[in-house]
């Protein structure tokens, strides 16, 4: 606790600082150390660790704060500077779908329907990426034919394309097949994946391959060997996919933008930009579809974080 | 199970296609066929491997020809052609596509918009080594065991110890009302605890969610947050502000000024360092000629667009009193004719080097080294610069109208992009970054830090001589995909934020070939972007292929 002076540390708790770590230890680095003093030593040290990691985790977690405080404020008060608000409106969160509400700062607008919507498109893409990916990545990884390393190679090199490149003529393609503002268009096109297929072939890579020498004796097709074998032990990739295919369509925001055009269409984020844009005093409300739509995340992010570091930590850098 | 057994022929084993699988062993004995059998069975089973491999193949490859190669082929002709949504999609016009050859590319080049769009791309990459910072100190912090046994009860005291102590502080302090100061200390005990019983898990998922989340919703949220004036931001701010106006009201203008020529030292001072040590990682054999020269130009930058910024005036006039005082002017000659010197110097030093060692070796070695060390160098000089105007003009600003004012952030001609770029620092720490240094460390050999124990190391020089090296992989992987994601980013910052604005400051290459696409209608001029962007991203790509391996093996 000595060390702990009270007045330039406060600063210190928000504003990390590469200071504090070293300091306490770069002095009694060459003193012999009585076994009380090592206990002291990494009593502070750890202490200091805790202090700093806490206090960048508040870094992190003050603008979560903010939004959900200030998404349960009464109407009046979201100017203030306070970040309480005098009494907790739970009642915002159902205030954001009701967009026939005749108070106009209590006016939402279709929000449930906007969030059915995006977990519609987004499962639907989940689904199919998540199939032709298998299916594919199968084929890449475990069947030997010619000409599929060439193939390969090309997938591997489209991933290296700006997305923005595409965009323009596969528009123009939705055009043609009649598929804007439906959700067909969103659906189909994001159904296979370059990056999907390389991420599960990775995973496939390093599934031994004696399975499949010992399932080829025992008579089994192909299809039983991906079906029954492989897609089980590939499950971890399947599911780090998973996470990340459908987060992303969750969170995607080009393509709807582009081609949504009637509002009941609207994903959560086309959707969110609307409220803004129309709505955009009503910050308690906008605050609440934001949290609404954050919250869902997070959760989904705590439980299933262990899939979605390994994913990255492989190599495969979302984005 | 017995629906496929034709594939066990016995003379698998020799088809053509066993040299392809060595990982299949000859499980079988061998009966001697007569050769036209086998090679029958052998074509036979080649069409049957091509049968399978494409049919698990043909739902993924019939989108990718339809979505990804059927659009690069009509998006490289569109990038050649005048296509225009007013002129061609409409029905009532239906005018023939006219092939324009480079006409795109030419008007792009020439258009002063695109240079300030590029310009504004990089200003937002300039984040990247404060982020790959961040991101690499919370990934050693998190790497460090905090279970730390039988301490873990008295960690717990000392945090509660901190926490009643930091409350009673913040209660004392009074930052704006108590239950301010209740909620950061209720939230400061919260994570405390959770992080003490927890363990880095509880920290690595807080650090985590700000990049997890990152969309529409929380770009939403940061645009309330910089709401000028009335946003907690501003509040948070506004107190720094009043007191910084205090403090520059009580001492002399001219005091509060000199903090302009330390920032010009300080700059000069840093160029004058980076290019010190990129002669000395040249003249050891680290750094070929081509990356001495490359990062050395990298440096140069911020020399050579000082005197866009500051100008060349060296005294301005007030135009009440008449009385001519000092102007930026001074520090534009100031950093333009020291770097000159600096130059001259380093130069006349590197041809004192041992010319035979240094000329044997390769131009191209360690480019990407010198060219990381220089853009951060760079990063600070630009950071210099962009300082001393304020401490020139703080006296001004603190005396005149209402005093020091917080800016209206996205709304602000100069504070658009830094706005942008805290919010990205704060998404960025515990981004994917962090993870892959945080997996990077634990391969660190634990061996390197016992022998940098014994050799009498403190924790600074531990780390830069065993943990940034044996990190410099990862940071180079980070680096180069940052610098790719930097390229094609800031689409929907723009969009949802700030619509590109104020005057275009935070319209980059992709919101630009957005607008021209899908609001102006221009297709081709908008797909000649595109690929003009591609180009700049296949550029950082081919030196990631080529230099990536070898700063690896360095």
């Amino acid at each position: 606790m000595s060390n702990i002076d009270p007045g330039p540390r406060l600063e210190q708790a928000t504003q990390p600082s590469s200071v504090l770590p070293y300091g306490s230890e770069l002095t009694s680095a060459t003193v012999a150390e009585t076994r009380r003093g090592k206990f002291v030593r990494s009593l502070t040290s750890t202490g200091m660790l805790h202090l700093l990691l806490t206090g960048m985790s508040l870094l992190m977690v003050l603008p979560f704060t903010w939004m959900v405080l200030t998404s349960l404020k009464p109407a009046g008060e979201v100017n203030d500077p306070d970040w309480f608000p005098s009494s907790f409106q739970w009642r915002n969160y159902l205030d954001v779908g009701d967009k026939d509400n005749p108070d106009p700062q209590r006016r939402g607008v279709d929000f449930g329907r906007f969030y059915w919507n995006s977990l519609f498109v987004a499962a639907w893409v989940t689904f199919l990426q998540v199939t032709t990916s298998a299916m594919a990545a199968f084929s890449f990884s475990r069947l030997q034919w010619p000409g599929r390393d060439k193939i390969f190679l090309m997938y591997l090199s489209t991933m290296m394309l700006p997305g923005l490149v595409m965009m323009i003529p596969n528009f123009q393609i939705m055009i043609n097949l009649g598929w804007v503002n439906t959700f067909t268009g969103l659906i189909i096109p994001g159904a296979f994946s370059a990056f999907g297929t390389f991420l599960l072939r990775q995973f496939m890579l390093t599934i031994p391959s004696s399975i499949d020498e010992a399932a080829e004796i025992d008579g089994a097709s192909k299809f039983r060997l991906f079906w029954d074998i492989i897609l089980p032990l590939a499950r971890p990739g399947l599911i780090t996919l998973t996470i990340f295919t459908f987060m992303g369509n969750y969170n995607s925001f080009f393509w709807p933008l582009v081609m949504l055009r009637s509002e009941h269409k609207y994903t959560l984020p086309i959707g969110l930009m609307f409220f803004d844009s129309t709505r955009g005093q009503s910050t308690h409300l906008l605050m609440a579809a934001v949290t609404m739509s954050v919250i869902p995340m997070i959760i989904l992010f705590v439980f299933l974080q262990k899939y979605l570091v390994r994913g990255i930590q492989l190599g495969a850098v979302k984005g | 199970m017995t629906l496929d057994t034709s594939t066990n022929q016995p003379g698998d084993a020799q088809s053509p296609f066993s040299g392809q699988k060595p990982e299949f062993p000859v499980m079988r004995p061998d009966y001697t066929q007569d050769a036209q059998a086998l090679s029958k069975s052998a074509r036979k089973r080649q069409r049957k491997n091509l049968a399978y491999g494409l049919g698990f193949l043909a739902p993924n490859i019939l989108g990718f020809l339809a979505f990804t190669a059927i659009p690069l082929v009509i998006a490289m002709y569109m990038a050649f052609t005048n296509w225009d949504v007013g002129m061609h999609n409409n029905p009532e016009r239906r005018e023939p596509l006219r092939f324009v050859g480079l006409e795109n590319f030419i008007r792009l080049i020439q258009m002063p918009q695109f240079w300030q769009y590029l310009g504004n791309t990089l200003f937002f990459m300039m984040g990247m080594p404060f982020s790959i910072a961040g991101s690499l100190f919370a990934a050693i912090l998190l790497s460090k065991d905090l279970k730390g046994g039988s301490n873990r009860t008295w960690t717990i005291l000392i945090a509660g110890a901190v926490l009643v102590a930091s409350t009673l502080m913040l209660v004392a302090w009074g930052a704006s009302g108590t239950a301010m100061a209740m909620l950061i200390a209720g939230l400061t005990g919260m994570i405390l605890i959770g992080g003490t019983a927890g363990g880095t898990t509880v920290y690595r998922t807080l650090f985590y969610v700000p990049h997890f989340t990152a969309g529409v919703a929380t770009y939403l949220l940061w645009k309330k947050l910089f709401v000028p004036d009335t946003g907690p931001i501003a509040a948070a701010v506004q107190p720094v502000l009043t007191s910084i106006e205090g403090v520059v009201r009580a001492s002399p203008p001219a005091a509060v000024q000199s903090g302009f020529v330390i920032c010009m030292l300080l700059g000069a001072a840093l160029i004058f360092l980076g290019l010190g040590r990129l002669r000395r990682y040249w003249e050891d054999g680290e750094i070929g000629a081509a990356g001495v020269l490359l990062s050395a130009a990298l440096l140069m930058v911020p020399v050579a667009l000082v005197g866009r910024w500051y100008g060349f005036d060296l005294y301005a006039e007030d135009p009440a009193t008449g009385s001519r005082s000092m102007d930026l002017g001074w520090g534009s000659i100031w950093l333009l004719g020291s770097t000159a010197l600096i130059l001259v110097y380093h130069i006349l030093r590197a041809l004192r080097a041992d010319h035979e060692f240094v000329e044997k070796r390769q131009p191209w070695l360690g480019v990407g080294t010198g060219l990381m060390f220089a853009a951060t160098v760079m990063v600070a000089v630009f950071v210099m610069i962009g300082l001393g105007p304020v401490f020139h003009n703080l006296p001004t600003w603190a005396t005149t109208g209402d005093g020091l004012k917080t800016p209206a952030w996205l709304a602000d001609v100069h504070w658009a992009k830094p706005s942008l770029m805290i919010m990205g620092f704060w998404g960025a720490i515990g981004s994917n970054n962090m993870l892959l240094y945080l997996a990077a460390l634990t391969n660190v050999p634990q061996e390197l830090y016992e022998a940098a124990d014994i050799d009498g190391a403190s924790r600074f020089q531990r780390f830069w001589s065993v943990t940034w090296p044996q990190l410099a992989p990862t940071t180079f992987f980070v680096v180069v995909m940052g610098v790719i994601g930097g390229l094609q980013g800031g689409f929907e910052m723009a969009r949802v934020m700030t619509q590109g604005g104020p005057a275009g400051q935070t319209t980059t290459l992709a919101y630009f070939i957005y607008k021209e696409g899908f609001e102006t209608g221009r297709l081709g001029f908008s797909s000649a972007v595109a690929w003009t962007l591609f180009l700049m991203v296949f550029v950082v790509t081919l030196f990631n292929w080529k230099f990536g391996n070898k700063y690896v093996n360095d």
